[in-house]
């Protein structure tokens, strides 16, 4: 452009010179002449440029280099800065990409965006907070006569079958699902087909579907597996499908508790429902509506209850509704990671706050060479300019440092997250990510650049360059902005640090609650008995009665006991249930409590105490009393001021006999460490009524070893296998892993949240030390003159200390009163806590306050040491 | 040589340029040229505020710029009229006249 400009003017000087000689001039005085008419040639170019509006684009590629001049002249500057932003951006990044990967990423099933996962609603919440029940059989069917909204619906609940035939017995976790399970989810088998309505009617339904898993590992990808037959439970099941490895659903991600479906499902058969199913609610529904029309659905499911209430008087206060299927998956980890994505935000702000305090200090010392260029005719607009390209580069090489650091970060936490949480594995960097990182270094570039170039560019010209000393630190805009700016970092270092705390003693208490059991030197297992050889309870009584006994006869065996679930391996099922003494008004209130069967010396085995009353034994079987045992909120809560020993209680079906309660035991809690205890009955195992008991079918056993853990393991099995050589061990795990794994997600929280506290710590002190060297470095000659005149210099110490000392309580005060306020906001984090938590909040203060005055011993010893001469020699 | 030359009334030049470049492209030399020359010498152009006015007018989208070459086969940089250089040629050609005949009016009747 400036050489098509050259030759534009050249061309006119030429022609000019050309006419000058056509008049008689010789060339010299041509040349001349057209030089005097082009005497301002650069002027006239510079405005060429002006009229162009070329300006911007030019001064840019200035700007750049007089940054990138400076960059190589300070690079200690530039290194703390470009490292703060970096920090910050990368740790902003690497929780974005999370969120990303959990909430925003599409998933894998086609038709998730129109499906919906349909849930029953009974009149009073079993847990507070929890509304999804399942369904039953029986509602399932009348729900799919009565519809007409839904083009597709299907219900699926979890099943174990045991594996045989070729290899070691195995005990896959399954489910089985209706016919239109496969249709709804829109997903295609890689290999084979997945079954129809067809397959899903009783008699023509021995066919199974198998993971990609199941089919890598225990079939060796064998890909004519379809057609082939496979022992299952027993029974001959013919495989007609694999499906691809990203197919995982159902599994436990984002369901409710009541609904117990697999870890991992391993294979999918037909649920082949008989025309009036009888069985309890452990049905999951998803569905897929005609259209996008919630009314249409409404009407549905009213039609449906009406149906239910003539059909099923006891269904009455039930109601129905519908989660969209890709909420209900991500629902339980949505919180956490807004948690998270808060923390990090304000770590990303502090680093911003910091680097503009260093690019506002920067700045400072350059006064004099700002004011000159302002002097020499550079605009505000100009000098702005060319201080945010600085910062804008800087942002930038933060910005790129930061991803790398971001992506390392993902790395760890792809490696050591909780396996828990959905999706978190598939973390990384894509479009979406990087998107967010240019987009979060731009505006930390304007965060941390535009407030220091304003405040430095503020002057009175003629005052600066007249007294442009060392002395002159700057406007008085300055210093206001740089410790308004240092106290912010305080505020917000002691918000995530009060955050942090409270999680650290949120899982503090969760360590020292009372669960009720105690863990140690206790191992538990499942056995799920194959049907067809165990087809009733009695049958399966007798055989875990002899497991239990030889267990018990095992050499480093203490104790051992049985139990529906062993604390920390799922919700029990809950029952409605009746107490003669206290008669309900059928239907609203009616009471709930869990409703678990035991072995007699299961208490003793986990270590939960009996308050009161005896244990159960082996005289309490089918032929003698009906006996029960209570734990002490269903005592408080249905027993209020009595003594239950001796009372009656039942489960709601009025045609099975009461129980006798004998005794009175400790809340054991069974989710999580942090849950509030549900009323519980226990039941002998050897009384069970009920023909077929589905919790009956895959009992927990509990084991506790004299001595070392590891030591029994092989000897338990032993012991099974002893009894019977066909039966799956299943679940075979230390009870403290359990109790480990149900507080991955918490720690995985307090972890990060306390990384990101420590970070805010460190940036908010380097910020306090960059402050005070500083101030300290322009108050050399005061110093000196101070020192000079007789001031001791413990005293010039405690001057420096004052000052660091007066910005971090203002820090620490605005951060209190932040954090109170915000606090309440992470409230179902917390547990045994409370938001405010006055020690919490006084440690955090005092910690900051530490590391305040941490930060500035170095620029304290620094102005203890000034020499009064060398400082006087400024002036 | 220079009492016959009156300087250009403000804001006339780029009208002037138009009006010129309407008979065809020309580069700049020409334009100068051929404004003294209509002019019977007695508008002259200043060189130090052509070309601005010329980049000007480009910037504004009233003329294109061309690279072509002279008589005398060197590089030169031709300039046309657009369709709205066109548009505001005629625009400021009535509100030109306009302005004349009614400062024209003033002077007669005075």
């Amino acid at each position: 452009m400036d050489a098509d400009l050259h030759d534009e003017i050249r061309f006119h000087f030429e022609k000019l010179v050309e006419k000058h000689m056509s008049s008689g001039m010789t060339r010299e005085e041509a040349r001349r002449r057209a030089g005097v008419v082009f005497g301002g040639e650069e002027q006239m170019r510079q405005n060429c440029r002006d009229a162009r509006g070329s300006k911007l684009a030019e001064t840019a590629l200035q700007d750049l280099r007089y940054a990138l001049r400076a960059m190589r002249n300070h690079p200690g500057f530039f290194a703390v800065a470009i490292l703060t932003l970096a920090l910050g951006i990368g740790a902003s990044t690497a929780v974005f990409s999370v969120v990303n990967a959990i909430l925003l990423k599409p998933s894998p099933y086609p038709n998730a965006g129109r499906l919906e996962m349909l849930w029953r609603k009974g009149p009073i919440a079993v847990i507070p907070g929890i509304e999804e029940f399942p369904w039953s059989g029986r509602e399932f069917k009348i729900l799919t006569q009565t519809s007409t909204a839904f083009q597709h619906l299907a219900a699926f609940k979890k099943d174990t079958f045991n594996l045989t035939g070729s290899g070691e017995p195995m005990l896959l976790e399954g489910v089985r699902a209706s016919g239109g399970f496969f249709a709804s989810l829109g997903v295609q088998p890689t290999l084979g087909r997945t079954f129809t309505a067809d397959d899903d009617q009783p008699g023509h339904d021995h066919v199974a579907v198998l993971s990609h898993r199941l089919w890598l590992t225990r079939f060796g990808a064998d890909t004519s597996i379809a057609g082939k037959s496979i022992a299952l439970n027993g029974t001959a099941y013919t495989v007609i499908g694999v499906m691809p490895a990203s197919f995982v659903f159902p599994n436990q991600e984002g369901i409710p508790p009541f609904l117990d479906l697999p870890q991992e499902t391993e294979l999918w058969i037909p649920l082949a429902l008989p025309p009036n199913p009888p069985g309890p609610s452990d049905m999951g529904v998803i569905a897929e509506p005609r259209a996008a029309n919630a009314a249409l659905v409404q009407q549905d499911f009213a039609n449906f209850e009406r149906r239910m209430g003539q059909q099923f008087p006891g269904y009455k206060g039930w109601t129905t509704f519908a989660v969209p299927f890709s909420r209900q998956l991500v629902a339980d980890v949505r919180s956490p990671l807004r948690l998270l994505l808060g923390a990090v935000s304000v770590v990303l702000l502090i680093a911003c706050a910091n680097v503009a305090g260093l690019v506002l200090n920067r700045s400072l010392g350059r006064r004099r060479e700002l004011t000159l260029r302002g002097a020499l005719g550079a605009g505000r607009g100009r000098l702005i300019r060319q201080l945010m390209t600085e910062t804008m580069l800087l942002a930038m090489a933060g910005g790129a440092l930061g991803v790398a650091l971001g992506e390392a970060a993902l790395s760890l936490v792809r490696r050591f997250g909780p396996e828990s949480i959905p999706h978190l594995r598939d973390a990384g960097l894509d479009v979406r990510v990087l998107a967010y990182a240019i987009g979060t270094t731009f505006i930390a570039a304007v965060i941390s650049g535009l407030a220091p170039s304003l405040a430095a560019t503020r002057m009175n010209m003629v005052e600066a360059l007249k007294e442009g000393t060392q002395r002159a630190g700057g406007s008085a805009t300055a210093p206001r902005m740089r410790n308004a700016l240092l106290i912010a970092q305080m505020a917000m270092a002691l918000v995530l640090v009060v955050a942090a705390g409270l999680l650290v003693r949120t899982f503090w208490s969760m360590l020292k609650t009372d669960a009720g059991f105690e863990a140690a030197r206790v191992v538990t297992f499942e056995l799920p008995l194959p049907l067809p050889k165990y087809a009733d309870t009695a049958r399966m009584a007798q055989l875990y009665e002899q497991v239990l006994l030889t267990l018990r006869s095992t050499a480093g065996v203490q104790s051992a006991g049985i139990v529906s679930n062993v604390p920390m391996a799922g919700a029990p099922d809950s029952t409605v249930i009746r107490i003669p003494e206290h008669p309900t008004p059928s239907g609203a209130d009616a009471p709930y409590a869990n409703y678990s069967f035991i072995s007699p010396g299961y208490f003793a085995t986990v270590g939960t105490p009996i308050l009161r009353g005896r244990d159960f034994s082996a005289a309490d079987t089918l032929t003698s009393m009906p006996v029960t045992m209570i734990n002490a909120t269903m005592a408080r809560t249905y027993f209020p001021g009595e003594d239950p020993i001796g009372k009656q209680v039942g489960v709601g079906m009025t045609r099975i006999p009461t129980r006798t309660i004998i005794a009175i035991v400790a809340d054991i809690k069974h989710g999580s460490l942090r849950e509030e205890p549900a009323p519980e009955m226990f039941v002998p195992y050897t009384q069970n009524e009920i023909k077929i008991w589905p919790s009956m079918q895959a009992m927990q056993f509990a084991v506790r070893s004299k001595g070392d853990l590891a030591a029994i393991g092989d000897s338990v099995r032993q012991a099974v296998y002893a009894v019977d050589p066909e039966l799956p061990v299943a679940k075979f795990a230390p009870l403290a892993t359990l109790v480990d794994n149900s507080m991955t997600a918490d720690r995985f929280s307090m972890l990060l949240v306390g990384a990101f506290g420590v970070l805010a710590l460190m940036l908010a002190s380097i910020g306090m030390y960059g402050v005070i060297s500083y101030s300290v470095l322009q108050r050399t000659p005061e110093i000196g003159i101070r020192i000079a005149l007789g001031a001791q210099r413990r005293e010039i110490f405690a001057m420096v200390l004052t000052q660091a000392v007066r910005l971090a309580a203002a820090g620490i005060i605005v951060g209190l009163a932040a954090a109170f306020a915000t606090t309440r906001l992470m409230m179902r984090f917390l547990y045994g806590v409370r938001p405010t938590d006055p020690i919490t909040f006084a440690g955090v203060a005092l910690l900051l306050l530490a590391a305040g005055l941490l930060a500035c011993y170095l620029p304290a010893r620094k102005a203890m040491s000034v020499d009064p001469l060398t400082a006087l020699r400024y002036e | 040589m220079s009492e016959r030359h009156i300087d250009l009334p403000q804001g006339t030049l780029d009208l002037l340029i138009l009006r010129t470049l309407a008979l065809g492209p020309q580069h700049g030399w020409a334009i100068s040229e051929r404004v003294q020359q209509i002019s019977s010498d007695v508008l002259r152009i200043q060189q130090g505020s052509l070309y601005p006015a010329l980049h000007r007018l480009e910037r504004r989208g009233w003329i294109a710029p061309k690279w072509g070459t002279s008589d005398n086969n060197r590089r030169a940089k031709y300039y046309e009229l657009t369709r709205s250089g066109k548009k505001q040629l005629k625009a400021e050609t009535e509100s030109w006249q306009k302005l004349t005949s009614a400062v024209a009016q003033i002077l007669e009747s005075a």
